[in-house]
């Protein structure tokens, strides 16, 4: 909210510095987000006289002038045309500023010195709402009672500042100068003036006889005020008034449609001027639109509406989008001389729709759709006549159409005084909040110690204890308040839920083994995941965010890979290389498309390891890691997840058969479309699963045997297709005194008796927790094993 | 008899002393000491001597023994010391020549506060709860006394899926889910992702955001701002100091902005806090009657208040990150600088 300190002065008397006001007012909920100090537009400019105007003797499109500027004469080279000697004109001295950052100095033109420049409007800053014609393109010629010397800021009225105010969405009745003086009042322990809205009615006519009203859907239109001008004179508004408009951003356009403008700001609420001679059969008709039917608005482009829509209608058409814009077929002309104000309420959330739905906002919208109330409607009606009157403009014909809901009036909040101290937990004494709440125009009375205060109808943010309670102690001062540490509250045990603990314990153990975290984005998209070579049935479950920021980040996650892959693409291109990355995010599925309840989340554990010496093993590492965590023993079978590269990828099965996760090289394709030239594997991981399933909790030490092992070595050679780990595995589940099996070499080089064979070497430690091994059964359980390994696979010990 | 004891043992000593070898210890030790040695000579020329001398004669020799012994000992062990100091400095290596260190990866920013926030909170009482990121519209407002038309909605651009289903904008819901679900005292907080639709140098469509409640009888205002002074002493300094400004939310009443004490600059005013010695970091206030009722814990006896604040902010202001896009593009070159 705009509010210039000059027009604040209206209403209250600041008597301190501007920077005193903003804390002031910062400390009761107000905070300025800007000051924008007017005088600061321009510097070094002020008023001369043209004592002379000569021809420049070296350029026909130069003049040489003599100008006085009070305290001395001085030459000024100018290339103006509409100048004539005598005429009053802003002159830039050397070292001055102009509002486009110019800085003038002295010098030469064409051989001929110039002690200055001419400004026009523009220079300035300024425009005709600021001072007659300024927005000539050329100089601004001032008028001839301007002083000589007088600075061109006190002559635009520039030597003032503007609040621009962050206003809390409780306050709407602060979307307005009148309400920021209320508070500037308060801030400053001052009595606000009241608002002049007195007019006297001189007409014959009076409005019920010049319109009809008819509030069809008053759903949306609890409130509707109508009050009619005759004898209107359409001319420009006062330059107090436009200069005013001009601070909050406006501009004078004429005064009918000043005066909307200036109440709209002074009082926070919207109004409309109907010519009265454009509305057909004298009747206004507040409905929904028909379906498909059109309107051009004041922006001069063609809207089709809706039945949500709320317009505002004669008997055959739309003459105005209601509470946003008025129609182009009903505006005011040069040629006006009838005026029916409207001042309605509307209701917020229909105009926020339709205002969204058409792309078009206003100033007026923007007020609809913090909340406007029937109070302030009604009372701004009678400021907008107070205006006519004030700028002579027409005559107020008798009579208010009034249509809709009783008009707010005071209202009235009761409760035990100590609620004060038990939500503030400091005692602030009767009399001081009573004096508090005075200075907020909220009467109050204290009667066994029940406070009961009567709000004025503006407020309709105050309906229970707690809002009076916030608006005695942000005018008391939230300095008062004192630290307290929950001393009268029962003792409770603190502690971090089991997904984060395990998260961050993981994340320490993948610390240690060189993986660093990233975060990214919980979105995803269709293309991406084309390129992760997912099929449609998995694109057709991702779940669509209706209002997405981009097509690339439309969807919700399904995995951590691509964002992942995205990532390790950005660092290869940053010439990052050799690196180990993971990330821990939920991931998200619908139960049913489209979206009938939340979707499950689930959080997910993605590792990656890039580099040229990287492969898929690098990564188990990692993976026995995580899963050693949890103390959960696993399985692997080949992947067939579809980015993984099927020949180097693996499904992790967990002894109850769930597959917790895959992990493996990428896919080449996929490596291609990601454009990635390393090694690249990649792990995800059901976190929550593995957290659930986790058998650290019931994890139980065993003894130790007191006799000593064994070890054997084996190498067999055997078919190079047959995995090691099915050798192993058979090898295990041979004798209960296998302890431990370590694989040591695996060789497929020359010096085989046999092309498509491989020699595995592996050795195993024997143990027994009864008696020290003998001799014959270590050699029983070795012969079982190569003749186990014979029948199954055709091994052959490896004789050399 | 003594005198040709005292000049085999002074013969011994001086060669012992003059730097011997351990091969020449070995030949000094056969040549006195040895079965053929002049010493054991002497031992053995005793049967000659008469029953007069031979104790004192056995007796010196013995002396001249265990003073030869003591001292082939001692040169012993010096040269021991010796070679002992030549092979330690032989393999002296460049202590400095490091090409196999270890790199220990790191932990994103973010989680490092994350874990912080949650230390802290924890060890004051608080339990850690999560909740849902795809949201509901009556948890992430209609039960915060957010209904459709409330002007507050204006403040937060939502990602929708539904018109009833969207990426939660804040961790506020979960006030209401822990309050539906447990009963007073309540201590809680709750970390998570939020979701704005935001995107330029200092908004991320995503951020982190921490939401602390606590409802019991008896709590006040001064509760809050001794939970958050308590909290942002541990975090930041001992020094910090706690301001409270009126704002405004449509689920606490009054509501309240809190500034803490620039960490930077110890409340000087510097370019972080803008020259003003305050960081604006925390909303909070005390939870509306309407929340706590809506959610079945009777207003009238008991009270609560609620904060919440982004831990991105935290962790930038924390770490001197001046572009929040730093921690979400994920450069190793920025995420090592940690581990260094």
């Amino acid at each position: 909210m705009k509010a210039p300190i000059s027009w604040l002065k209206d209403y209250v008397d600041i008597d301190v510095d501007i920077n005193t006001l903003e804390e002031r007012l910062v400390s009761i909920g107000f905070e300025v987000e800007d000051i924008i100090d007017f005088s600061d537009k321009f510097s070094g400019v002020v008023v001369c006289e043209i004592l002379s105007i000569d021809k420049h003797p070296n350029a026909d499109k130069l003049s040489v002038c003599e100008v006085d500027i009070g305290e001395k004469q001085l030459q000024i080279v100018t290339n103006a045309k509409n100048i004539r000697v005598g005429d009053k004109v802003p002159v830039a001295l050397d070292g001055a500023v102009l509002s486009d950052g110019t800085h003038i100095k002295d010098g030469e033109l064409r051989g001929v010195k110039s002690k200055g420049m001419f400004c026009g409007g523009e220079e300035l800053g300024a425009n005709d709402s600021v001072y007659p014609n300024a927005s000539f393109d050329g100089v601004l010629v001032l008028d001839s009672n301007e002083r000589i010397g007088e600075s061109m800021i006190n002559v635009l009225g520039f030597d003032d500042a503007v609040l621009d105010i962050n206003i809390t969405a409780n306050r709407p009745d602060c979307n307005s100068i009148y309400g920021v003086a209320r508070e500037v009042a308060v801030a400053l322990g001052k009595k606000c003036k009241p608002l002049d809205c007195s007019y006297i009615v001189n007409g014959i006519q009076n409005t019920a006889n010049m319109v009809t009203v008819e509030v069809v859907d008053s759903d949306l239109c609890p409130n509707y005020f109508m009050q009619g001008v005759t004898d209107v004179t359409v001319k420009p508004s006062p330059l107090w008034m436009t200069r005013r408009l001009f601070k909050v951003g406006l501009h004078g356009i004429s005064n009918i449609v000043d005066i909307t403008n200036y109440v709209l700001f002074e009082l926070g609420q919207p109004m409309h001027a109907f010519d009265h001679d454009n509305i057909k059969d004298r009747t206004i008709i507040v409905r929904r639109a028909l379906s498909g039917e059109k309107i051009i608005p004041l922006d001069e482009k063609e809207y089709v509406l809706d039945k949500d829509i709320l317009v505002i209608a004669d008997k055959s058409k739309p003459v105005g989008l209601a509470g946003i814009m008025g129609g182009l077929n009903s505006g005011i002309s040069q040629a006006t001389s009838t005026v029916v104000f409207e001042s309605a309420v509307f209701k917020k959330e229909n105009i926020r729709k339709s205002a969204k739905k058409l792309g078009l906002r206003s100033d007026s919208s923007a007020r609809f759709e913090k909340g406007v109330e029937s109070y302030t409607a009604d009372m701004a009606l009678s400021r907008a006549l107070h205006l006519i009157q004030l700028l002579n403009c027409g005559i107020v014909t008798a009579g208010r159409i009034a249509i809709g809901e009783e008009i707010h009036s005071e209202r009235q909040v009761s409760f035990k005084y100590s609620r004060i101290s038990k939500i503030l937990g400091i005692s602030i004494d009767e009399n001081l909040s009573s004096k508090i709440l005075e200075s907020l125009n909220i009467r109050t009375s204290i009667t066994d110690g029940v406070i009961n205060c009567i709000v004025p109808p503006y407020r309709q943010d105050i309906d229970k204890d707690c809002d009076i309670i916030e608006e005695i102690i942000r005018v008391y001062g939230y300095d008062n308040i004192q630290s307290t540490l929950l001393e009268n509250v029962k003792v409770t045990v603190g502690g971090i839920n089991v997904s984060h603990k395990e998260q961050f314990a993981v994340r320490d153990i993948l610390a240690g083994a060189g993986y660093n975290e990233i975060i990214t984005y919980s979105f995803g998209n269709k293309n991406a995941y084309t390129k992760m070579l997912f099929n449609d049935k998995y694109k057709d479950n991702l779940i669509r965010i209706n209002n997405p920021l981009g097509e690339d980040m439309a969807y919700l996650r399904a995995t951590l890979a691509c964002n992942m892959l995205n990532t390790i693409a950005f660092n290869l291109s940053k010439k990052n290389k050799d690196f180990a990355l993971y990330e821990f995010g939920r991931c998200f599925f619908a139960k049913s498309l489209p979206l009938i309840e939340q979707p499950k989340e689930i959080t997910m554990l993605c590792m990656s390891i890039t580099g040229e010496n990287s492969n898929f093993f690098c990564l188990k590492k990692a993976v026995d890691l995580v899963l050693a965590h949890f103390m959960l023993p696993y399985k692997i079978k080949r992947s067939e997840l579809c980015y993984l590269h099927p020949g180097k990828s693996a499904d992790i099965i967990l002894a109850n058969g769930e597959v917790i996760g895959s992990f493996g090289e990428l896919h080449p394709t996929v490596l291609d479309y990601f454009d990635i030239r390393s090694t690249v594997s990649i792990c995800e991981l059901n976190f929550d699963r593995l957290i659930a399933l986790s058998a650290a909790d019931s994890f139980k030490f065993h003894r130790i045997s007191k006799y000593p092992s064994s070890k054997r070595d084996f190498a067999f050679v055997i078919d190079s297709k047959i995995s090691v780990g099915d050798i192993l595995e058979t090898v295990k589940d041979i004798s209960p005194l296998i302890e431990s099996i370590d694989l040591f070499d695996i060789y497929n080089g020359g010096g085989l008796s046999a092309i498509n064979k491989k020699s595995v070497a592996f050795s195993i430690t024997l143990t027994s927790y009864d008696a020290t091994l003998k001799d014959s059964e270590i050699d029983n359980v070795s012969d079982s094993i190569v003749e186990e390994l014979r029948k199954k696979f055709g091994a052959k010990l490896r004789d050399n | 008899m003594k005198e040709t004891i005292d000049i085999i043992l002074n013969e011994c000593l001086t060669e012992l002393d003059n730097n011997p070898t351990q091969d020449e210890i070995q030949s000094v030790k056969v040549k006195f000491l040895g079965k053929n040695g002049r010493l054991t000579a002497l031992l053995k020329g005793l049967k000659d001597l008469s029953p007069q001398e031979k104790p004192l004669v056995g007796q010196l020799v013995n002396l001249a023994r265990e003073r030869i012994e003591a001292k082939i000992a001692a040169v012993e062990e010096a040269v021991k010391q010796q070679k002992l100091k030549e092979k330690i400095e032989s393999e002296y290596i460049d202590i400095t020549a490091d090409f196999t260190h270890g790199k220990r990866g790191a932990l994103h920013p973010l989680s490092m506060v994350n874990k912080q926030l949650m230390e802290i909170f924890s060890d004051m009482g608080f339990v850690v709860k999560e909740g849902p990121e795809v949201e509901t519209d009556y948890y992430n407002f209609q039960a915060l006394n957010t209904p459709l038309d409330h002007p507050a909605r204006d403040m937060q651009d939502t990602f929708y899926i539904t018109e009833s289903i969207l990426l939660r904008t804040h961790t506020s819901p979960n006030q209401v889910r822990v309050m539906e679900q447990s009963r007073p005292p309540i201590k809680m907080i709750c970390p998570g992702k939020c979701y704005r639709v935001d995107d330029d140098a200092t908004h991320s469509p995503i951020f982190n955001q921490i939401e602390g409640l606590v409802v019991d009888k008896n709590v006040t205002l001064c509760d809050l701002k001794g939970t958050i002074e308590a909290f942002s002493k541990k975090f930041f300094s001992d020094s910090t100091k706690v301001r409270l400004r009126p704002s405004f939310f449509p689920f606490t009443e009054p509501s309240v902005e809190v500034d803490l004490t620039c960490s930077n600059c110890g409340g000087k005013g510097c370019r972080l806090c803008k020259g003003t010695g305050w960081l604006e970091v925390l909303g909070a206030g005390m939870v509306n009657p309407f929340v706590l009722d809506n959610c079945g814990i009777d207003s009238q006896i008991y009270s609560g208040f609620a904060f919440g604040f982004g831990i991105d902010r935290m962790t930038m202001i924390k770490y001197g990150i001046s572009d929040i896009r730093l921690m979400y593009q994920n450069d190793i070159r920025f995420l090592q600088q940690i581990v260094g």
